[in-house]
Parts: structure tokens; C-alpha cells; sequence
């Protein structure tokens, strides 16, 4: 496949190439799944969304590829697993059945490699080391993961409420810290 | 997906309750059907039971901004259906399968749903999955692409209800929507419910009560436009197992329904009401 | 800033799924996988190197797959931006079918004035006659219960108003006037004559549309025109006083004040009524 990227791989799926469907799979889902991984401690559950995942794209392959959606076809991966394994959890917050919330490491500072540290900036970086894992757990589900108050508030078992203000703390402590 | 949040999403919660009603009342052509209806609905699966004519359509209506209240006070998710409000916004967190609806019979089912995601201004790049996943919810992924008019009764409902809940909305109003479906079909949604019940404010309307018994976290009675009674399914059952059943109440089936049947009787009694 | 590749040792750490990652190292390796297609490929083989068990997850995974995809169909083809443009540009079968009425009219008016041509000529234009009211056929299916099978959706979304329901305006005029015109040029009566009254018509009805309903509204405005010029002019055989030249300004200040007025109460068609 070369050099192909993985928006055209979705286009070939979506001729019903199968092959084409398993290089998506093997480019992508490493990732996913590490991700997933350091989200969710259960793996079946993982497994459950990853199968999810794929088959969906799979399904509705023409409907992503079409020019006018946009987006890479990672970022869309991404957004899928998440609903998913936010569904999963709310099938599971009835049974209270909750796998364990995987928290952030407790503030270890240690002299890494300066090159990835300079993408958050130095001032960054600290502060969000420097930030209760509680808060920066709610700051990871919904910045970077994408999720919306209700939906954190699924995946780690909070009311909306506590999700909101550990936002607001995180965004207050992470200001302060750039200021 | 690094995307940027804004204050308005993590200020504090402005509303206790996602529908409020006080002193509700709504117009259905000359009739008053909902009359001085007071109800507080928060997160959690509501099952809304009534004769009919009790104004459960009607209410339902009004909570999905279609009916303008004639008189009393109507907040949704903390704002005022009254004069001037965020309609648009609202809208878009509201999901709301009615009574009875028409499709374009050419369209497949996921056209159908990505339709009305269009209609109800989703963003396109969210739009392919979140048609799946509704499609998926409902159980209908093997009819996803036949169209609408080879579908039966039953797996229209369906279709009718992932496209309300193809926007993952805050507020699902469901008018009958078990109709048509058989029993298996009917379990699957239950569960549909339970999971919602965890951060969506669902609404019920529906003849049957045992489905409201079995999926239900909350169960409302109306008549006549006004609220007769509010409590836990078990609450409803207890009132079937009351001495004070007369004959008639006795033919029901469940002790939810001999419930429905002594609470309304009941009640109709109280305000000297014909039966 | 951004950087061209994760370093390796901390991309093996990370595929060890190793608790022990600085929050702001690993906030700022995921936030880089997402975009970096080499970097993943990268991950793949670091996984295989260190982690077992996500391996092991893969595989099972992946034989899942393998098995459902033998069995299952992926979706039809399509053709691209499919979605948005089949949505935006819709037309309820209601409103094709009046458009298609809308054209059999025109064409039914244009053999008649034919025909009268051919004879002694003394007859207005029935096709001049007729254009200041063709569109309000196909306007009056552009916002109605009976004939948009999707009504009850349409007008509970939060894209109910006017802006919608000038696109399908827009898209009736678009099939009704070139139709008109093609009529008009074969007899003579050229747009300059009734495009005028034709917007200011369509406008009117989108204006009054608001208050007693867009059906009623078109229709009404058609039977009032039909009854009250097109069948005086017919009977007495003379060109309305309406469509005459001179009166074209008169049509352009009510098309604009009409126009504005639909501009200044944009809150309209939005679905949301008292209940009768």
C-alpha cells in the first residue's frame, strides 16, 4: 500500500475491499488500542469497543468517505471508540459494574527527554504535572479525547456537576500557572 | 480529538430540573388538553401513563417546542419556552419521535437518519457514525441500507427512534414508541432504556404499563390535563395491592396496571369527575 | 511546536502501556499520534516489542473482524458529499409533483395562446396571465403537513425556519421560471413583463404564509388572482391594467416591501405554534 493514506484506504473499504480494511486495521489499531488501554483497565471491554470501532467503520465506509465529511480518518476513529466505550460504561453504570478508572501516575517529576516536553512548553508541562490527577483526568477526557460534560461524567463515574467544577479548577490552576 | 472547551460548557448548572412544568397549560385545537399540568422531570426514564385524551401528546409537544404553551410556565433545560428563547438551541438537544410521522419512502433507513441528523444541524464529519451508532442501538444494522418502504410497522418505530436519538440528545421524548414492536423487540428497547436512564431525561408516553414497570425509573399518571400521580414503579404496584380493589380494577393483569387503574379511579372520584 | 517524531525510548514506554509516563509527556504523545501516520506506524511495532497482552487483544480482535466482514456487506457505494447535498438541496415528493403540475400548466397556457395566435389573435397571453401566479403551485407544497411526508420532523428541527423554506422556494422558482420564460419567448411575453409580479407573488405568500399558513396562503393569492384579473381579462378580452408596463414600479416596491418584511421577522416558519 505505500505510501497511501488512511483516507483513501477508508475509500477502497468502501468498494467493499477487504483488504484494504485489514491495512486500515493493522495501521491504526496499535494506536487505538494503547489509547483505549490507558482509559479502561477491562480488557474484553476494549476488545468489545476496538470490534465496534472497526465494524462501524466497516458498515458506513461510503458515508466517511465522502469529500464533503471531512476530517481525518483517525480523528474519526478516535470519536467512534470514545462513544463507544461511553456507551459501555453506561450499560455497565446501571449494573453497577464500573471497570476501574485508570488514573494519571501521582506527580513524578523526572529529568526526560527535553524534545517531547518543548510541545507543551516548559511552563505547560510543569503545570500539568503539577495538577491534582483528578483534575487532569476530567481535563484529558474532555480536551484531548473530545468528550462532553455528560459524557466524562459517564466514563468516570461522576455527577455532571463534579465534572464541571474539577474543569473550571483545572482551567483556573492551569492559567495561574501560565500567568 | 483535541478540541477546545468553552466556559459556557463547564459553568455551573443553571437548572434543577431538565423539564419543569407549572401550571402547564396547552392547546389541541378547541380543547384545553393539558391543563394546570405541575412536573418535574430530571435525568432518569419517566414512563408518562393516561386515558386518552389525558394530554400525554400534547404535553409531549410542548416540551419538543413544537406547541407554544397557552398559559403557566414551561422550562426546558433551564430556559423558558416563552417569547423569546434559544429555540434553535434547545432544539438541537432535544430528540422527539411522534405519535405518528411520514418519511420519503425512497430513502433507506440511514438515509432517513442522516437526514433528519442534517435536519437537526449535527456536524458533518460527527454525522456517519452517529447514524450508525443510532442505527446499531435500535437493533436495526441489517436493514441499514434497504429502504424505508420495505420495512415493517415495527422497524419503522425503530427507525423512528435512532433518528431521535442520532444527535445523543439531553432530552428524548418518545410518543409510543414500543408500538408495533414485538415482545423480543420490546426487551431490547428496555435495555436501550436503562442505559439511557443514566444521563438522559427520557420521556415515555405509552399504553402499555408494563413496559413503564419494567424499564421505567420514575412514573407519571395524567388525566385530564393534570398530574395525578408521580413515584417509583414500585409505588404504583403497591397501590395495585391495596384492599380498596373493586371488580373492575381486578381484571387487570399486573398489580402495576391494578395500580393504574385503582390511582385513576381514584383520583377521578376525589375531583368528582364522570368516569 | 511540534516536533517530527516521538523519541523512541518514550514511544516504547508508552506502547508498554508503562504507568510511570510524565502527564505532560504523555499528554503531548497522544496528542501527536493522532496526527502522525509514521509515528503510529512506529507504535505498531513498538507494541509487538513490549506489550503481550494488547498484542494478544489485537490478534483476537482482528480474527473477529476478519470473520465479520466474510459474513456482512459493507454499505453501498455512493457518490461524494452524498449526504449534504441529498439534504440540502431535498425537495419533498409533494413539492416535485406540483412543479411537475406547475410545467404541464405552463405548457397547457402556451398551446392555447398558440392556438388563439393562429386564430384571430385577440386574446391576452394566457402564459403572461398565468406567470405571476405559477410559482405559488409549487410554494404552496414547500411548508405543508399534506404534502411533505417528512412535515412533523422538518418542523420540529432545529433548521425549521425561513432559511429553509426560502432554499425550497428558491429551488421551485428555479424549475417554474425558465419553464415560464421558454412559454413566454414562443409568444411573446417576454420576462420583463411578469418576473416582477412573480417574485413579488412568491414573496407575498412566504409573507402571509405566517399567519394563516404557506398552503393557504399561495393558494389564496392564486385563486384571488386568477378570479380577479385573469378572469376579467379573458372575458373582456384585454390585457390587464396590472401587467401593463407602467405598473412595474409599483411591482418592485411592493416585491422590496414585502422583502423586507420577511427580512425583519426572521424568528418565522420555525414549527412552533399555538396549538390549533
Amino acid at each position: 500500500m505505500g505510501a497511501a493514506s488512511e483516507e483513501w484506504l477508508v475509500r477502497r473499504v468502501a468498494d467493499g475491499d477487504t483488504v484494504a480494511f485489514e491495512e486500515l486495521y493493522r495501521r491504526t489499531s496499535p494506536w487505538l488500542a494503547v489509547r483505549l488501554r490507558r482509559r479502561c483497565a477491562d480488557d474484553e471491554l476494549v476488545a468489545e469497543v476496538l470490534q465496534e470501532t472497526y465494524l462501524t467503520v466497516w458498515r458506513a465506509a461510503a458515508a466517511f468517505a465522502g469529500t464533503a465529511i471531512g476530517g481525518s480518518a483517525v480523528g474519526w476513529l478516535w470519536t467512534i471508540a470514545a462513544r463507544r466505550l461511553v456507551d459501555a460504561y453506561r450499560r455497565r453504570t446501571r449494573e453497577a459494574n464500573l471497570p476501574p478508572t485508570v488514573f494519571g501516575p501521582e506527580i513524578v517529576p523526572a529529568a526526560e527527554d527535553e524534545a517531547l516536553r518543548d510541545t507543551v512548553g516548559d511552563e505547560m508541562g510543569a503545570a500539568l504535572r503539577r495538577l491534582a490527577p483528578e483534575l487532569r483526568q476530567v481535563l484529558q477526557a474532555m480536551v484531548l479525547d473530545g468528550l462532553t460534560v455528560r459524557e466524562t461524567a459517564v466514563l468516570l463515574g461522576l455527577p455532571e456537576g463534579t465534572v464541571k467544577t474539577r474543569a473550571r479548577r483545572a482551567r483556573i490552576a492551569l492559567r495561574e500557572a501560565l500567568s | 480529538m483535541v478540541r477546545a472547551v468553552d466556559a459556557a460548557e463547564t459553568a455551573p448548572t443553571s437548572y434543577a430540573w431538565a423539564i419543569h412544568a407549572e401550571e402547564l397549560k396547552v392547546r389541541a385545537g378547541r380543547r384545553m388538553a393539558v391543563d394546570g399540568l405541575d412536573l418535574r422531570m430530571g435525568t432518569g426514564v419517566h414512563g408518562l401513563l393516561g386515558p386518552n385524551g389525558a394530554g400525554k401528546t400534547t404535553f409531549m409537544r410542548a416540551v419538543a417546542t413544537v406547541l407554544r404553551p397557552a398559559g403557566g410556565r414551561l422550562t426546558l433545560l433551564g430556559e423558558t419556552v416563552n417569547g423569546r428563547f434559544d429555540l434553535r438551541g434547545l432544539r438541537r438537544q432535544i430528540g422527539y419521535l411522534p405519535q405518528e410521522f411520514g418519511f420519503y419512502r425512497r430513502f433507506t433507513v440511514r438515509e432517513f437518519v442522516e437526514y433528519i441528523a442534517w435536519l437537526k444541524e449535527m456536524p458533518s464529519r460527527d454525522v456517519p457514525g452517529a447514524v450508525q451508532r443510532a442505527i446499531d442501538r435500535v437493533g436495526l444494522t441489517d436493514r441499514a441500507d434497504d429502504r424505508m418502504r420495505t420495512l415493517s410497522g415495527g422497524m419503522v418505530r425503530r427507525a423512528g427512534i435512532a433518528q431521535a436519538l442520532v444527535n445523543d440528545p439531553t432530552v428524548l421524548l418518545l410518543d409510543e414508541p414500543t408500538a408495533g414492536l414485538d415482545p423480543d423487540q420490546r426487551l431490547v428497547f428496555r435495555a436501550l432504556l436503562r442505559e439511557l436512564a443514566v444521563d438522559t431525561c427520557v420521556v415515555v408516553a405509552t399504553h402499555l404499563v408494563e413496559d413503564v414497570a419494567a424499564a421505567c425509573t420514575d412514573v407519571v399518571l395524567v388525566d385530564a390535563g393534570r398530574l395525578v400521580f408521580q413515584g417509583l414503579p414500585a409505588d404504583l404496584a403497591a397501590a395495585g395491592a391495596d384492599v380498596g380493589a373493586t371488580g373492575a380494577d381486578l381484571a387487570a393483569d399486573s398489580p402495576a396496571e391494578r395500580g393504574y387503574s385503582i390511582i385513576l379511579r381514584r383520583h377521578r372520584e376525589r375531583i368528582g369527575a364522570q368516569p | 511546536m511540534k516536533h517530527d517524531q516521538v523519541p523512541a525510548e518514550l514511544l516504547e514506554r508508552y506502547a508498554a502501556g508503562d504507568p510511570g509516563i510524565n502527564p505532560d509527556e504523555l499528554w503531548a504523545v497522544e496528542a501527536h499520534l493522532e496526527g502522525c501516520a509514521s509515528c503510529r506506524e512506529r507504535l505498531g511495532a513498538a507494541v509487538q516489542r513490549q506489550s503481550p497482552a494488547t498484542t494478544a487483544l489485537l490478534a483476537r480482535v482482528g480474527d473477529r473482524l476478519a470473520a465479520e466482514i466474510a459474513i456482512s456487506t459493507t454499505m453501498p457505494r455512493r457518490r461524494r458529499g452524498q449526504v449534504l447535498g441529498r439534504s440540502r438541496w431535498l425537495l419533498p415528493p409533494g413539492l416535485l409533483a406540483r412543479l411537475a403540475m406547475t410545467v404541464l400548466l405552463v405548457l397547457a397556457a402556451l398551446s392555447l395562446d398558440l392556438v388563439d395566435q393562429q386564430g384571430r389573435g385577440e386574446y391576452p397571453s394566457l402564459v403572461l396571465l398565468f406567470a405571476p401566479v405559477a410559482p405559488l403551485l409549487g410554494v404552496a407544497a414547500v411548508w405543508s403537513r399534506r404534502l411533505d411526508p417528512a412535515y412533523e420532523f422538518v418542523m420540529a428541527s432545529p433548521r425549521a425556519g425561513l432559511y429553509l423554506v426560502l432554499r425550497r422556494t428558491l429551488l421551485a422558482l428555479m424549475v417554474v421560471i425558465p419553464a415560464l420564460a421558454a412559454a413566454g419567448w414562443a409568444v411573446g411575453a417576454s420576462p420583463a413583463r411578469w418576473l416582477l409580479p412573480c417574485l413579488a407573488f412568491t414573496a407575498g405568500a412566504l409573507a402571509l404564509g405566517e399567519v394563516v399558513g404557506l398552503s393557504r396562503a399561495a393558494i389564496g393569492l392564486a385563486a384571488a388572482w386568477v378570479i380577479g384579473v385573469v378572469g376579467p381579462s379573458m372575458l373582456t378580452a384585454t390585457s390587464p391594467v396590472l401587467l401593463a408596463p407602467g405598473a412595474l414600479p409599483a411591482w418592485a416596491a411592493l416585491t422590496a416591501v414585502v422583502a423586507i418584511v420577511l427580512a425583519l421577522r426572521r424568528d418565522t416558519y420555525t414549527g412552533l405554534r399555538s396549538g390549533h
